[in-house]
């Protein structure tokens, strides 16, 4: 029963913030209603047992990436753009092509409402680190790799060339 | 609560998501868009996890993975949008003809 509620309550948050980040028109409400949308899917994490997990996404997630965002949005905002549409001209498109695709994973998903919980969920945080040291040390070395990769990379694209510097 | 109940919940973020990459002008609504579809694969991940193999935690370990490479995607690319402005000063993405010359 509180599983229940508990669910419904965090898909409702993450849904309804996941509605206002394509609906909004003021971008900078539009990167709130992430960082709202992204702490509903921490906490159907945590409903689902997945403590580690949750923990990264609140972390990463709600922590990281909803406030860089927040902060380019400031950087790049003007206040005329409050008064542009948001939408291109191919909305009804889109709306065809969404409905179609949840159409099929509604099919798709519909297969697994009888599926229960076969045991009561247990800490995972111990596993998934021999798990990453181990069986999955290759990958993760790589995700290293990625991650100085893109740490160059923004450094790279979000610098001033030099020859922009005029020396005064 | 049933593994479907945490399928349809994905389904539907990912249908949010993708009616907003297709639909956004702004590139950072695109790029938000984008996060919410991570987000639902995310959640499959986990429920599959947890309810199909609930001895293993490979799936949790891929849904870490995901979060890893979405920080980095979202940086590197928020790194171009700003290189981008810069040079064009807008944040829409159909001024983004740089490459027709």
């Amino acid at each position: 029963m509180i599983e229940a509620i508990a669910f419904y309550s965090m898909a409702a948050v993450a849904l309804l913030g996941a509605l206002l980040v394509v609906s909004l028109r003021n971008t900078v409400h539009s990167s709130l209603a992430l960082g709202l949308s992204l702490a509903g899917v921490a906490g159907i994490f945590a409903n689902l047992g997945a403590d580690f997990l949750f923990a990264g996404q609140l972390l990463i997630y709600v922590g990281g990436i909803a406030i860089i965002i927040v902060f380019v949005v400031m950087l790049l905002g003007r206040t005329s753009d409050l008064h542009l549409r948001q939408v291109n001209q191919q909305w009804g498109a889109a709306l065809l092509v969404c409905a179609m695709a949840g159409v099929s994973l509604w099919r798709l998903a519909r297969g697994y409402l009888g599926v229960r919980a076969a045991a009561p969920a247990m800490p995972t945080t111990r596993a998934i680190g021999l798990l990453m040291l181990n069986d999955y040390a290759v990958p993760f070395e790589l995700v290293t790799l990625v991650l100085v990769a893109a740490l160059l990379g923004a450094i790279f694209f979000s610098r001033k060339s030099a020859d922009d510097e005029v020396p005064s | 609560m049933s593994l479907g109940h945490y399928l349809l919940l994905g389904a539907g973020l990912f249908v949010i998501g993708l009616f907003g990459a297709l639909t956004r002008r702004n590139v950072i609504g695109i790029l938000m868009s984008i996060e919410l579809m991570f987000n639902a694969a995310n959640i499959n991940l986990a429920a599959c996890n947890s309810y199909l193999h609930p001895a293993g935690v490979a799936g949790m370990t891929l849904a870490i993975f995901v979060i890893t490479v979405a920080a980095a995607e979202v940086v590197v690319g928020l790194a171009l949008v700003l290189a981008v402005y810069r040079n064009s000063a807008t944040a829409y993405v159909e001024d983004f003809s740089l490459l027709k010359g």
